[in-house]
This record gives structure tokens, sequence and C-alpha cells, in this order.
């Protein structure tokens, strides 16, 4: 294919995705208990950003759906980022931070922060995203280490790693909020992957860690095609490969930390979007990563309008929704892969 | 800038804490195509690892205008090009964009790929034959087509320095020979290029130089002829081979005959004599000396290809000049060889004047006598000499089999007679 053939597919791809997003944002505000017209939503949307009038309607679009429409995009999106990541890094198309145990991890850090700083909003705000980063990084660390043989990452030595110290760090969790049961309730649905009852504060705080997050792999896409050919290869054509791994795992810790901070464990995105968006789009991560970044976005604002309408006016935990469609295509892999050898 | 060599200077190479090969010095300068060999697990690959950070280097330095150890990724991707192993992929690259990574240390951080990095791909893609695969999906291909496209990636680096590790593992013969001949006219461009073989006369025919690693350590380089001697095989290898010019290539062309294991029980079933020449002696002191005997294999000319085997075996013999005579001292040796063994073979060569004396000493022997076909004009170059002797031969009460192939029977009813 040419060049520029190449290129207007790939434009064409990430528009395609894009309008999808946005006509899943629109699905999202307008529909859950009290159903809404496009019209409304957009002229609720609107008035709000030139400050005129609210109605009833207007404040159930821009006080509840809208953030927890935007919130559900972002966190879907965060995952979908450090699931591309970690499958490079790793080489391992199996990778994703809820199935390395990183999710755990920073899941343990935010419930620390929590016990100890309290649920005032400024230690929410603060101590919650520091905590869940620093539990993304040091699971990270440690699953790594435990799956090395000799300098050698065994790609099934790391999965179950990753989910053994998933269980682990789950059950320290719970053991933790046994002694804080003022906590308790409203941690174990947070963990359980819940976008309900979300502010605009999360939208702000999300949105900055994913920016902060995506630097890197805007900047180093190239690189990241490099590592898929393994670390010696990688270096041979001029990536820093040491360093590099630490600035991109740095990236996907802190859009992981994001994402648990404002809505627990969710899982299986990060593995199922990339893994879906790479069959389609091609292993190059110029293009790999947008359209993997907005599919993300995309099936976790459907996830959670199925969670919130399915049983309505009971709304289900939306990482209840995902696990539902990601444990089975988790099975599915391995048992393809199995077949492939 | 003069264009960079590579240097190995007192170079310890390993993993960690492990030494693999010590105390390296090796230089391929711009222009020079060296070859490593030696056998497996020797540290040929370790080595070329070490250039590029894949092995440690534990003592010394390697140098490409500087030392290589503190070259950012970047610049020495800029100069070295490695040809690794080749892996198959899992990922799904098209061989267009694989080969397109190897220019990843010319681009700026955001830039893509220019018309001219667009042009350097086309022009490797088009030497290593790779062109037809472009739009073809990497985890699909052959191994030997991902080793030609792997080369073309290296080759998109534009690099003056180039390591090849096998390349030519999983190639074909056409496509092994258009490889070399391509990684050559590189190094007649220019290039330096240190390469890994496992096949002895790839490495003469294509290198200038010629290093060995054995037992941890590089012996100096030489030119293929004073690097591959039989002596040096058997060493480093454990096989002994025949090591000659090769007529049509003109370079060293390295022919194993047999395993040193194979000879280690040479000699302890005593020793048998061979009246042979012009190759029919070969398979009989191929599975004569498995067997457990010695061979003495007369006088023979140097340039008789008996005369190579039998000095790659260790046969006992009288070498002679080419085209040589075999005088009288020659022939009294010859006989008194001869008369050590059980019995005396006489192998279906073509008897002139030159070598008749073997067969006079044969029977001189007194030694039994196997004689292998029939004596006719066609072999008898002597004057009716050979034929006379052949007679006298049968007169004596020799043994005849109407081919090699019985002779191993044959000779192991000798095996009880005491010399």
């Amino acid at each position: 294919m040419t060049p520029s053939a190449d290129r207007r597919r790939a434009a064409l791809t990430l528009a395609g995705l894009a309008a999808a997003l946005v006509l899943a944002m629109l699905a999202g505000v307008a529909l859950g208990a009290v159903p809404l017209s496009a019209e409304e939503v957009v002229g609720a949307v609107s008035r709000a950003l030139t400050g005129h009038g609210s109605t009833l309607a207007d404040a159930v679009v821009i006080d509840l759906r809208l953030p927890r429409v935007l919130l559900a995009a972002l966190v879907g999106a965060s995952l979908a980022l450090a699931g591309v990541l970690y499958q490079a890094l790793f080489k391992n198309p199996l990778a994703d931070p809820y199935v390395l145990g990183v999710s755990s991890g920073a899941g343990l850090g935010a419930t620390l922060a929590i016990t100890v700083f309290g649920t005032s909003y400024a230690a929410r705000a603060v101590g919650v995203p520091i905590g869940a980063f620093a539990g993304a990084v040091g699971t990270m660390l440690l699953v790594v280490r435990l799956a090395s043989r000799r300098g050698r990452l065994d790609p099934t030595s790391l999965l179950l790693a990753g989910i053994a110290i998933s269980y682990t760090l789950s059950a320290l969790t719970s053991f933790v909020l046994v002694f804080d049961r003022q906590s308790m309730t409203s941690v174990v649905f947070w963990m359980m992957g819940g976008l309900a009852n979300r502010s605009w504060g999360h939208v702000v705080l999300l949105t900055a860690m994913l920016a902060a997050g995506s630097v890197v792999p805007a900047l180093y896409s190239r690189e990241l095609d490099l590592m898929l050919l393994g670390d010696e290869r990688a270096g041979q054509l001029g990536v820093p490969v040491e360093r590099f791994k630490i600035l991109a795992l740095g990236a996907a810790s802190l859009v992981v930390a994001g994402a648990v901070s404002v809505s627990g464990l969710i899982g299986f995105v990060g593995l199922m979007m990339p893994h879906m968006v790479r069959l389609v789009v091609g292993p190059r991560h110029r293009l790999l990563l947008p359209a993997s970044v907005l599919a993300g976005a995309i099936a976790l604002v459907l996830a959670d309008l199925l969670a919130r309408t399915v049983l309505a006016p009971v709304e289900i935990p939306v990482g209840i929704v995902t696990a539902l469609a990601g444990g089975p295509f988790f099975i599915w892999l391995l048992v393809r892969k199995e077949r492939v050898r | 800038m003069s264009a960079p060599s590579l240097e190995f200077r007192d170079a310890t190479v390993g993993y960690g804490s492990r030494t693999v090969v010590r105390a390296v010095d090796l230089e391929v300068r711009s222009g020079e195509f060296v070859g490593l060999v030696g056998p497996n697990g020797a540290g040929k690959s370790t080595l070329l690892r070490a250039v590029t950070g894949g092995a440690d280097v534990l003592g010394g330095d390697i140098v490409c205008g500087s030392s290589v150890l503190r070259l950012p990724e970047r610049e020495r991707a800029q100069l070295i090009g490695v040809v690794p192993q080749s892996q198959p992929s899992v990922f799904a690259f098209t061989a267009r964009a694989f080969v397109e990574m190897g220019r990843h240390p010319h681009l700026g951080r955001l830039a893509s790929l220019g018309p001219d990095d667009h042009a350097v791909v086309d022009e490797v893609m088009e030497r290593t034959d790779t062109a037809r695969l472009a739009a073809e999906r990497i985890d699909e291909l052959s191994g030997g087509d991902l080793q030609r496209l792997t080369l073309a990636q290296a080759l998109a680096q534009q690099p003056r320095v180039l390591l090849l590790d096998e390349p030519t593992s999983h190639l074909d013969l056409n496509h092994a020979l258009q490889v070399l001949d391509l990684v050559r006219s590189l190094a007649d461009a220019g290039m330096a290029v240190l390469g890994v073989f496992h096949d002895l006369g790839i490495a003469a025919r294509y290198a200038d130089r010629v290093s060995i690693v054995a037992d941890g350590r590089l012996t100096p380089s030489a030119p293929p002829a004073e690097a591959l001697t039989s002596r040096v095989i058997s060493d480093v290898f454990g096989v002994r081979a025949v090591v000659r010019t090769d007529p049509v290539t003109g370079s060293v062309a390295v022919t194993p005959v047999l395993r040193g294991d194979d000879l280690a029980s040479a000699g302890s079933r005593g020793t048998v004599g061979l009246v042979c020449g012009s190759g029919t002696g070969i398979a009989l002191m191929r599975v004569l000396m498995r067997a457990g005997y010695d061979v003495a294999a007369g006088a023979l000319n140097r340039g008789d290809v008996d005369q190579a085997v039998a000095e790659a075996l260790g046969a006992r013999h009288v070498a002679l000049p080419p085209f040589g005579e075999i005088d009288v001292e020659a022939e009294e040796a010859v006989r008194r060889a001869y008369a050590d063994a059980r019995c005396v073979v006489v192998c279906p060569t073509p008897f002139g004047r030159s070598n008749l004396p073997n067969l006079r000493a044969a029977i001189g022997s007194g030694r039994p006598l196997v004689l292998v076909g029939d004596m006719t004009a066609e072999r008898d170059f002597s004057g009716g000499e050979a034929t006379r002797l052949w007679d006298e031969a049968f007169a004596l009460g020799a043994t005849h089999v109407l081919s090699e192939s019985d002779v191993p029977a044959t000779v192991v009813a000798y095996d009880g007679e005491e010399a």
C-alpha cells in the first residue's frame, strides 16, 4: 500500500471512531431513568456553556449524566492506553492493567490513602491518586521481578504472577477495610468498578492524569513498534530500552492510577480494546494508540449505559459488565493461541 | 570523519559474572569482511552481541570511532547494523513496515519517513530480493524471507559496520549466495563486516580474514587458507577434514572425512595395508579406520586425493612430491610398513610405472594379499608389468574379491594373524 493511501485510511479510521464516540456519548447522556431527546441534550449543553437558564432536565444532563458519561469515556480511554503500553513493553498480547495486577495495586494504594487521610474532598482529590499511583508502580515492579528469570521475562510467568498478585492485593484491601468499617461500604462499591455519583472534580482529575500519561506514548510511538521486536533488537535499532521502559511504564501506571482513583477496578477493557483494534488496524502504534484510546472510550460509555439501564432502576457496577464480557474473551484468546501453536 | 573500523581491544565478554570469551583483540577495518568460526557454544554470538549491549563487556573495550560502551543507542544504531539470528514474530507488521523500522535512528522525534528514507527502504528491499514481499505480514513469512528482511532492516540503517550472526542459516542455496555476494560487495564498497558462520567453506570463500573462537579464546585472524588448516579443524572441531583449494571457486574448501571420535579405536585391531591412489582408497580408509584398524597406505603423491585423506586421517604413508617417483628407498619403506600389516588390500587403482613399486612392495611384504576387482587392460598403463605382478600375487595365494564392499569381511578373517 502506498504511504498516502495508508495515511488516508488511518485518518478515516480515526474519524469514524471519533464520530462513534460522540454518538455513544450522546446516547449515554440521553438514555436513563428519565429519557431525553437529542435536542434536549444539546440544548442543555449549549445553555450551560452560555450560562442561560436551567430546567430540571438541564440539571440532570449537566450535573449527573454528562460528568458520568465523560468519566466513562476517560476511564475507558485510560485503560485502553495502558493496555496498549503493557502489551508492547511485554510483547504479550494478553497483558493489561487488570491481568497484571496493577489495577489491584492501585486499588490497595487508594484504599490505604482513604483510610489514612479520610474521605474529605481534598484528601480524595490528592491522596487517592497519589496512593493509587504508588500502588500501581509498586505492583508493576513486584510482578516484573517475580516473572523474571536471569533478566528474561517469561510471558506466561508474567500473567501468572500478575493474577496471583492481583488476588493477594485484593485480599489485603479487604483486610484493611475490616479495620475501617466507616469507609467500607463506599470503598467496596467503588472497588467493584462503578461510575455512580461522580462529580466534575473527578472529570478534571482524570483528564489531567490522562493528558500527562499520553505525552510519552504520543512522542514515542515508533519506539513502541520497535519494542515489539524484542528488547535486544530494539536496542540495536537505536532505542534506549531501559530508560524507555521506565518512561512508558510510568505513563501506564499514571493512567491506571487515574482510572482506578475515580472508578475502582474495571477489568478487561485494557485487554480487549487494543486487541480488537490491532486485528483491524495492524500493530503500528501511530494508529493503534489513538484508535485503541477511542475504542476504549466507546466501549466503556456503552458498558456504563448498559449497567444503568438493563435492570433500571437498579444499577449494576460497570466493572461487572466488562468482566462478564471480558472473561469469556480472555478465555477465547487463550484457547485460540493454544490452537495456533 | 574517516570510515570507522570496529576494534576489540583486549575485550573480555560474557554475561554478568560469567566470562565467555576473554582477551579478544580483533580489528575489522573499513572495506574488510572478517569471518568468525568455531564450535557451537564457543561464544561467537556473544562476541557480536557485546558490541550492541546484548552481552556484557567485562574487561577491555570495543571501539567504533569511540567506545561503543559509551555510545548512545541512537548514534550506535547509525554506525552499527546487526543481523541477529532471526526469531519468528507474533506481531503482524507488514514486511515494508518492518524494514522501515531500520530508519528509526535517522528520524527526528515526531518525523515520519521522508522521500529519502523511502528511497533507502526501496533500495535495500530491492537488493535483498524482498521488494515483492512488501505487503506481506511478517508473522506469516518463512524463516528465509524473514532473514532477508532482517538484513534489509539492518541495511536501512545505512551502517558503517555490519554484524552478521549466521545470516544464511535459513536460506536456500540461491538466496544464500545472493546475500553473501551482497555483503561482499558492501564490504568492497567500504563497509566493515564481521560475520559469524557455521559453514567453514562460506567463511573461507567470502571473508578476507578468519578468526576462530574456541575454548574461551579468539585466534588471531588470518587469511582463510592460513587460518583453516586440517590441523586447526581437527583441534577445534574434532573433525578430520581434507582442506584444499576448490578448483572452481579458488577458495579454501573443507571436506569433513571422519569425526575425531570415530578414530578413537583406530589401530586397536592392528594394521591393514592398502595399495591405492586416485581416490580408490578413500572409502576403505574410512571404513577400516572407523572399524579399529590402522591403515598403511603406501607411497602417494601430494595432490592425489588418497594422499590428502590419508593425511587427514593420520594413516601411515610415504608422501611424495606431485608426480614424484617412488625410489628404491621409498619402496623399501612401503614394504616394511606393509610387512607390519595383517594383510594388504590392493584397491582397483590404475597402475603405471610410477606407482608400480607399491604393488611390488605389497607382494614383497610376504603378508596375505586381497585383490579387489580384475586387472584389465584399462588399468594397466605399465606395459604389462602390473598384470605380471597381479598374476604373481595370485600364484602366491592372494584372495580375490569383486568389490571394495567385500573387503571388510575378508579382512576380518586375518584378525587372528600375527604380523
